[in-house]
């Protein structure tokens, strides 16, 4: 009979330890339980004498900028606005999951906090050098997120790669490649289809 | 030394002078010489005198003209650059913004340097949509084509600093804007000049660049992993 009692109070505790230690079930930000925010704090580096924001450069302030803007602001300077439009979709997608994930995750450096900065280090940005093009491929994937099965908000990373060329490298690394996307583009695909073709496991979700 | 060998000395001498003296030597002719300060212009070459008597001179190999150059495809940045060829266009327009309080102006004069196109701003700040030219930089092309035209405009309104604004991003068969940043003038601006604001190149440009170049000797942060 204790042995009985023994197993059942073992058998509890090991339930007990493993739910507590089993692996994350739950997700901390999902489309769900997440909504796309409404704006985003940016640093400002400063420029290098050609005008360019330097990424070394010292944090000269932290802008607040809207969320959607902030996106029109990055897609011309991250893409090329004569690109297909295909591609620009995919790379607006690219641009606002970037964005969304270091939304939930700021960093502090210098005293500062913000969500992204100004240059390469996370995206480019430029205040108000939107283009008609890269809004309307902005404004198409608006109410869209592409995010893990389990609608976990993940970074959706990107390198320019090489000019007419699929880069296969970059899909095995789960980066889009900013020239393969275009190459992709030309040749048929539509926008969640480069999405799918460098991003694996990930899902498109409707978002409101 | 016997007598021989002077013998043999002496006809190697006289078959040498004999030869230099047969040698056709050119006429020299009296170029002026360029350098400072001479006030003359250099000359092209004189072209090769051609003898009266056609049937006795052996033809002479003319340098071929070159071959004309294919029709330019209007867009396409691998066309060869060519002072002759009008740039393509595009749509363009300009928005001035008072840097301080980020507020549309009104009333701006617009100028595009390269045809000297004016345009006025209107209440939203915004330009007219005119044709602007698409203008690489043609030391470039044959080597990376740019992945975009650049262009440059002044914007003047009074009672404010001129601003001056370059390369600006210009793409074939795509609409284009550009905000311009004017600064009013206040009591403490004495020395009154205009305000510079330089696009930078397109990042993804840039990158292609550096590897267009890149030695393996070179490779800085080695192949890319992605």
């Amino acid at each position: 009979m204790n042995k009985f009692i023994l197993g059942g109070l073992s058998a509890l505790v090991f339930l007990g330890f493993t739910a507590l230690h089993a692996p994350e079930a739950r997700a901390e930000h999902t489309v769900d339980n997440t909504p796309l925010p409404s704006t985003i704090r940016v640093a400002i580096r400063s420029e290098n004498p050609s005008g360019e924001s330097d990424p070394r450069g010292r944090i000269v302030w932290v802008q607040t900028v809207p969320f959607e803007e902030y996106c029109q602001d990055v897609l011309p300077n991250e893409w090329v606005p004569s690109w297909h439009v295909e591609a620009l979709k995919a790379g607006a997608m690219a641009v606002k999951m970037f964005a969304w994930y270091h939304h939930l995750h700021p960093v502090t450096i210098d005293g500062f906090t913000f969500d992204v900065d100004n240059t390469v280090n996370f995206q480019s940005f430029r205040y108000w050098s939107r283009q008609p093009e890269t809004n309307a491929a902005v404004q198409a994937v608006r109410n869209a997120a592409y995010v893990k099965p389990n609608g976990e908000i993940i970074e959706l990373n990107y390198r320019a790669g090489y000019r007419n060329s699929p880069n296969w490298q970059y899909r095995n690394a789960q980066k889009m490649a900013q020239w393969g996307s275009q190459y992709w583009a030309e040749r048929g695909r539509n926008w969640v289809q480069i999405l799918q073709f460098y991003y694996m496991d990930r899902t498109l979700r409707w978002i409101r | 030394m016997t007598i021989r060998h002077r013998w043999i000395l002496a006809l190697t001498l006289c078959t040498g002078i004999a030869s230099w003296t047969a040698w056709p030597v050119p006429a020299v002719t009296a170029q002026p010489l360029p350098g400072p300060g001479s006030g003359q212009v250099q000359q092209a070459p004189a072209a090769p005198a051609v003898p009266e008597s056609d049937s006795a001179a052996p033809e002479i190999q003319r340098p071929s003209m070159p071959a004309p150059l294919p029709p330019p495809t209007p867009g396409s940045a691998e066309t060869p650059f060519s002072p002759y060829v009008p740039w393509p266009t595009s749509k363009l327009r300009v928005r001035v913004m008072d840097g301080r309080t980020q507020q549309p102006l009104q009333g701006a004069e617009v100028v595009l340097i390269e045809t000297e196109q004016r345009a006025t701003t209107g209440p939203d700040g915004y330009t007219q949509w005119m044709d602007a030219p698409i203008i690489r930089n043609p030391r470039y092309r044959p080597l990376v084509a740019e992945l975009h035209g650049q262009l440059g405009v002044i914007a003047y309104k009074n009672g404010y600093r001129d601003s001056i604004h370059l390369g600006i991003r210009m793409h074939e068969g795509v609409p284009s804007e550009t905000t311009v940043w004017m600064y009013k003038l206040g009591p403490g601006d004495t020395r009154v000049e205009p305000v510079l604001y330089q696009v930078p190149y397109h990042h993804v440009w840039l990158v292609e660049l550096a590897d267009r170049f890149r030695s393996k000797t070179q490779p800085g942060e080695g192949p890319e992993r992605p």
